[in-house]
């Protein structure tokens, strides 16, 4: 069955903008239900204003505002019996109770108009579950030393004579990655024996998203893998049993974050040496292959750029399952707490404390039976809740958060856990810094940190802090320059950008196998690679640049892709930044895994890619549509191509509303099938991209093709301001109005005062959030 | 008290309190009794010692009810009516891996071990075993019935188990190249069987800390900022309420273990108690029916110095019969091996059923065994299976010889002792004539 039939236009997340929904109404009802609410209004204004003001705000006559929970019914009971007030006045008619109790509810009675009426503020807010996770695996990072990581990639290779790594090994090299076939011989020249050999491998392997990681190794012969940790094997097959050839492990990881991994390989048996006993057969064949599964991707061979010699640490983090976050707004925002979270929260907290009283000795850097262990314990413990809290403890926090938990356990494991519990338990852990309105250089810290890195500062700005050097918006800028350029930085704008185009819920890119045969699992997982390699030089590369986004001619292709997209790449080249040809490709706008992603198994989707460039991009707020409908099946009508099915489908009065602002921009996009690929003809006929856009103020603007389209977006102020917002909201996580009514236009304004450059944007808005007052 | 856990212990504790023991709702569902009105239950326990025994010093002369315990044995005298001693019974697996390794990787799957890279003293190289082992098998019975179903399906303890994976550390298998490892450390046990419950208690004993400056915290804050802290301050007092009413929910105390006993083999004497305790513990608590202890490893080579000997065990076990002193020794460490099972036995029968019927000997089937028959022969023939306690099936207090029968059948038997009734375990070559009638 063709998915296309099955799928609803309309069900798509709403990520953009809180929105007035619609009812299933018909039109019938609704206008009559909006004329009684006209009515209330005017009556209200002429018989009750006076006294309760325009707004229900209250005046002298009767300050007390109009807010509660009555309902719309009991409102219009309570105002026909007993209003205009008075033993001799005549009371409101019936009729006009109604009109009036269904104007203030909406207006500004009942609870939800409360809140739509209150202008935004900055709120306290917890830690999202993001930052939860962050805050906590730096906080415990923040007690190991980490050498100075350099930039090459691939895995050290040290090969061995033996079946067991012994001695001097008769090679050392850099393997880019691990995907080996030795056949019956030996793997390098150097290794003398085809029988029997062994290898190590060494590094970190980089974790591009948080989440689940499965490891995979392939071979015919014993290994290990160690992944972030040191100590216990996430693969041992040491012992080889059996016709087993194919190894897996998972292991969770956060993103933007190395973790050390080693591979060792064994060819030849343990235990009793039988040399002599195999010499009277061939040797075995032998290969080796390193393959992950990221979250939510497929499948492949651990790539050179995830993959680096450089050895870190094994970092923590707690793998305890959160409830997920608000994001009604279009942001991730920790704006209320749940019997869930609470519940996460503790156990992710036990869990820390759990592996921090296991590694107290290493931690806190004591023996049992040394004379400062005491001592130890107690600098340690200080400095975990003053790092937890971001701020210098006062002696009062002191006694409370450290003396009170040592003295009630006298084993010093025990106590370091009783207060890693209370401190990661603690409001002044879990709850951000805000609305202060003398904000110390500790709270500038914290807010530059959580907007930069969604995590707390580090040691240096830790340093600065208590300094005092965070007071001027040159010393935190140049703080966030220095900042920007960290991985966790670029993880941040990446998971805004992956929101922006509706992809960070991964979605399924299936696709028909008899149309799209070169079409699988792992080009989708490669395309969300090139794009994320795209939005990273865009983003953050020498030349930042927002406009790019809209108009760069270039694809990030490895050879796979270029299989499917052009480009020439050899067959196993790894990813590069190809030109395409002209009139192809423009920036991340016509990228093909947001082509794929907004479309059907068979066909493109113009509505799908019109809402998400309406909404997203040029900031626009589209009512969701009044019930969900299935789009027109192709087969039904095999003469036309897809944009006359969508305008047949859309052409009812009460769709074309919103569809005749969508659509039309959706259009001019079509000259990407369902996969992003460059085409002419669709079912037979040419293409035609034509469309336009109707803007804010009420011009039309006309496209000839995605070309005008990807210009007008570059440059419409409405999609800077539209950018400017959501950038702001998603590392701040508080609505930028509540900083007062010129922060966005001032930014829009530095924003393209400043060549449109992404990069010192965020450093701009993280400056200016975190020394607002 | 410091214990060593691994990072991946802790994950899956958590993750098994994640998914087994919603946070919080854990403790009342251990609480409850789901087990009102359900029949009796069954418990197994299979404890293994290795490099085979002195059959002159073990075997009893005698067949059926009226025998006499050997020296290696006479640990059992209290126990002897509620003993059953199979001589007779012999491992026929054959094909990769030496006698040890099969010894072992066969026992309790009955199936051949895979061809592998473990090389031993002898014949080819082997991998793990190619199938489920019987207390394993027995254990996803148990819990694939709701009212049998325990916190651990099974739990398994070791006593200076090498740290070292290899087919000849491992005795239970999950399934076909799925060893599984034991815990030889007590407090890392502990912490499998009673972690959750400490961590309730150190939560609730931070609570008043965490409460009061929750408060200070509050008092600072105007506003409408007030509220979310409300809300965050309200939960917090119902976790404490919840807290407070799971208090009471272990039904069986929880046992508390001599500090700082490290994995030293002269320590072999308490760690063997300690886990003794454990494994006893966690019957009372129901937390689990099934489980293994195994001493050392097969090959084992644990020197029983606080017997006065100090050769290790297996070197001595290679020694001719015509070796006097030998034999006299390794007499000497399988008595202590029984005087394990001895003390087993005496705690299961000093600790009533949880259910209120008799103790929890009274159901508990331990099955005491070893990889050889013999050590200096490694034959799989007569491998010791000396069985305390009971099931049904079992008639006990008897010393039976049958007539080279496949070991095969005896798992069967044990398997049927458990209602589980099937008819082939591990090589169903060697399950021809069904499970040894021992009734």
């Amino acid at each position: 069955m063709n998915r296309t039939s099955l799928s609803a236009i309309f069900v798509l997340p709403v990520t953009a903008v809180a929105i007035a929904l619609f009812t299933a109404q018909s039109p019938h009802a609704q206008t009559t239900q909006t004329a009684q609410k006209l009515t209330g209004q005017v009556v209200f204004r002429r018989q009750c204003a006076s006294c309760h003001g325009e707004k229900g705000e209250g005046t002298a006559k009767y300050h007390r505002q109009l807010a509660g929970d009555k309902t719309q019914s009991e409102l219009a009971a309570y105002i026909s019996k007993s209003m205009p007030p008075g033993a001799n006045a005549r009371r409101c008619s019936v009729t006009d109770s109604k009109s009036v109790a269904l104007f203030i509810y909406d207006a500004f009675y009942s609870n939800v108009a409360q809140a739509r009426n209150r202008p935004p503020e900055v709120s306290l807010s917890r830690l999202t579950v993001r930052q939860f996770r962050n805050a906590v695996s730096d906080l415990l990072a923040s007690f190991e030393t980490f050498p100075t990581r350099n930039h090459s990639n691939g895995l050290s290779a040290s090969y061995y004579k033996l079946g067991r790594p012994q001695g001097q090994p008769v090679l050392n090299r850099i393997d880019p990655q691990v995907h080996f076939q030795y056949g019956a011989s030996v793997p390098v020249p150097q290794d003398p024996d085809p029988y029997q050999f062994s290898m190590i491998w060494t590094g970190s392997v980089y974790a591009p998203e948080t989440g689940e990681y499965e490891f995979i190794v392939r071979t015919e012969h014993a290994v290990q893998l160690f992944v972030n940790s040191t100590r216990d094997a996430l693969i041992d097959a040491t012992v080889k049993s059996g016709d087993r050839t194919e190894y897996r492990g998972s292991v969770y990881l956060l993103s933007g974050r190395y973790y050390p991994l080693r591979l060792e390989l064994y060819k030849g048996v343990t235990g009793v040496d039988n040399l002599e006993k195999v010499k009277k057969h061939p040797p075995a064949a032998a290969s080796i292959s390193l393959e992950w599964k990221r979250p939510k991707l497929a499948e492949e061979v651990i790539p050179e750029r995830c993959l680096t010699p450089w050895v870190g640490k094994p970092l923590f983090s707690p793998t305890t399952p959160f409830p997920p976050d608000d994001r009604s707004i279009g942001y991730e925002r920790g704006n209320s707490v749940s019997r869930a979270w609470e519940d996460a929260t503790t156990s992710a907290a036990l869990e820390t404390a759990e592996y921090c009283g296991a590694h107290s000795k290493e931690l806190a850097g004591y023996a049992d039976d040394i004379k400062n262990r005491d001592e130890r314990v107690h600098t340690f413990c200080e400095q975990f809740v003053e790092r937890a809290f971001r701020h210098p403890l006062t002696p009062e926090l002191k006694r409370r958060y450290i003396d009170a938990q040592l003295a009630a356990a006298p084993d010093p494991a025990e106590a370091i856990k009783r207060v890693v519990l209370l401190a990661l338990s603690s409001p002044r852990f879990l709850y951000l810094e805000q609305g202060d309105s003398h904000p110390d250089s500790y709270c500038v810290a914290s807010r530059l940190s959580f907007a930069l890195w969604d995590s707390a500062p580090d040691e240096e700005l830790m340093k600065r802090a208590s300094n005092n050097e965070l007071s001027t918006p040159e010393a935190v800028r140049a703080q966030a320059e220095r900042m920007i350029q960290d991985d966790r930085a670029w993880i941040k704008l990446r998971d805004f950008f992956m929101l922006w185009l509706k992809a960070d819920q991964y979605p399924d890119l299936a696709k028909d196998a008899k149309q799209y045969p070169d079409f699988d699992p792992s080009v989708a997982a490669d395309l969300r690679t090139s794009l994320e390699l795209e939005l990273k030089e865009i983003a953050l590369g020498d030349n930042s640049d927002y406009r790019d986004l809209f108009k760069k001619d270039s694809l990030f292709l490895n050879g796979k892709l270029s299989k499917v997209y052009g480009g020439d790449l050899a067959q196993d080249a790894t990813f590069r930044e190809v030109r395409m040809k002209p009139g192809e490709r423009y920036g991340v706008l016509t990228h093909p895994y947001l082509m794929s992603s907004l479309a059907y198994l068979k066909s493109s989707s113009p509505i799908h890619r019109g809402v998400l460039i309406y909404r997203n991009m040029l900031g626009r707020i589209l009512q969701p549509p009044p019930a969900a409908f299935a789009p027109l099946a192709a087969d039904l009508h095999p003469d036309l191509t897809t944009r006359e099915r969508v305008e047949m489908q859309t052409s009812p009065a009460f769709c074309h509303g919103c569809h005749s602002m969508v659509n039309p921009i959706g259009y001019t996009l079509e000259q990407y099938d369902a996969i992003g690929r460059i085409r002419t003809v669709d079912n037979g006929k040419p293409v035609n991209c034509s469309g336009y856009y109707r803007t804010v103020s009420g011009e039309t603007v006309s496209f000839k093709g995605p070309a005008d389209l990807a210009n007008y977006i570059a440059i419409a102020p409405e999609a800077h301001q539209a950018f400017v917002e959501k950038l702001f909201q998603n590392l701040v996580r508080q609505p930028i109005r509540a900083f007062g009514p010129s922060e966005l236009p001032e930014l829009q304004t530095y924003f393209e005062g400043n060549g449109y450059s992404i990069r010192k944007l965020v450093v701009e808005i993280a400056t200016r959030a975190s020394l607002k007052r | 008290m410091s214990h060593p856990l691994s990072r991946r212990e802790l994950l899956r504790t958590a993750g098994a309190s994640a998914a087994m023991l919603p946070f919080l709702n854990g403790m009342s569902s251990l609480a409850e009794s789901p087990y009102n009105g359900a029949p009796r239950k069954q418990r197994l326990i299979i404890m293994f010692s290795p490099d085979g025994v002195v059959p002159s010093t073990f075997w009893p002369d005698e067949e059926g009810d009226s025998f006499t315990l050997k020296e290696s044995l006479t640990p059992l005298q209290p126990f002897k009516d509620r003993t059953l001693i199979l001589h007779g019974v012999c491992d026929k697996i054959r094909g990769d891996g030496d006698g040890h390794m099969r010894g072992i990787g066969c026992l309790l799957t009955g199936i051949e071990l895979f061809p592998g890279n473990v090389q031993g003293g002898s014949d080819t190289p082997a991998g793990w075993a190619s199938g489920i082992s019987i207390d394993q098998e027995i254990a996803s019975y148990l819990q694939r019935n709701p009212a049998n179903r325990t916190r651990f399906g099974s739990l398994e303890f070791g006593v200076m188990v090498p740290e070292r994976a290899d087919t000849w550390t491992r005795m239970s298998y999950a399934g076909p190249n799925m060893p599984i490892a034991p815990i030889s450390n007590p407090y890392q046990m502990f912490s499998r069987l009673y972690g959750h419950q400490k961590d309730q208690e150190m939560l609730k004993s931070v609570l008043d800390d965490l409460k009061q400056d929750m408060d200070s915290v509050r008092s600072a804050v105007r506003g409408k900022d007030r509220k979310i802290l409300d809300d965050h301050a309200a939960l917090i007092r119902s976790m404490e309420t919840d807290l407070t009413s799971a208090r009471v929910e272990m039904k069986h105390a929880v046992p508390v273990l001599e500090p700082g006993v490290r994995q030293d083999n002269d320590n072999m004497p308490a760690i063997s108690k300690l886990q003794i305790e454990l494994l006893v513990s966690s019957f009372a608590g129901d937390l689990s029916r099934v489980a293994t202890l195994q001493y050392t490893n097969s090959v084992g080579e644990s020197r029983h110095r606080w017997l006065g000997i100090n050769e290790g065990q297996h070197s001595l076990s290679h020694e001719p019969d015509s070796n006097a002193d030998a034999q006299t020794k390794l007499t000497k460490i399988n008595k202590w091996y029984c005087e394990q099972l001895a003390y087993l036995a005496k705690r299961l029968h000093d600790t009533p059923d949880p259910d209120g019927t008799g103790t929890l000997l009274d159901s508990t089937l331990i099955v005491w065994t070893n990889e050889l028959g013999k050590g200096n022969s490694h034959t799989p023939d007569n491998i010791p299976f000396v069985l305390v306690g009971g099931a049904p099936g079992f008639k006990m207090g008897r010393s039976l010889k049958f007539p080279n029968v496949a070991h095969n059948r005896l798992l069967l038997s044990i398997a049927h002792g458990f209602g589980h009734q099937i008819t082939k375990f591990g090589n169903p070559n060697y399950c021809g004539d069904g499970p040894l009638i021992l009734s």
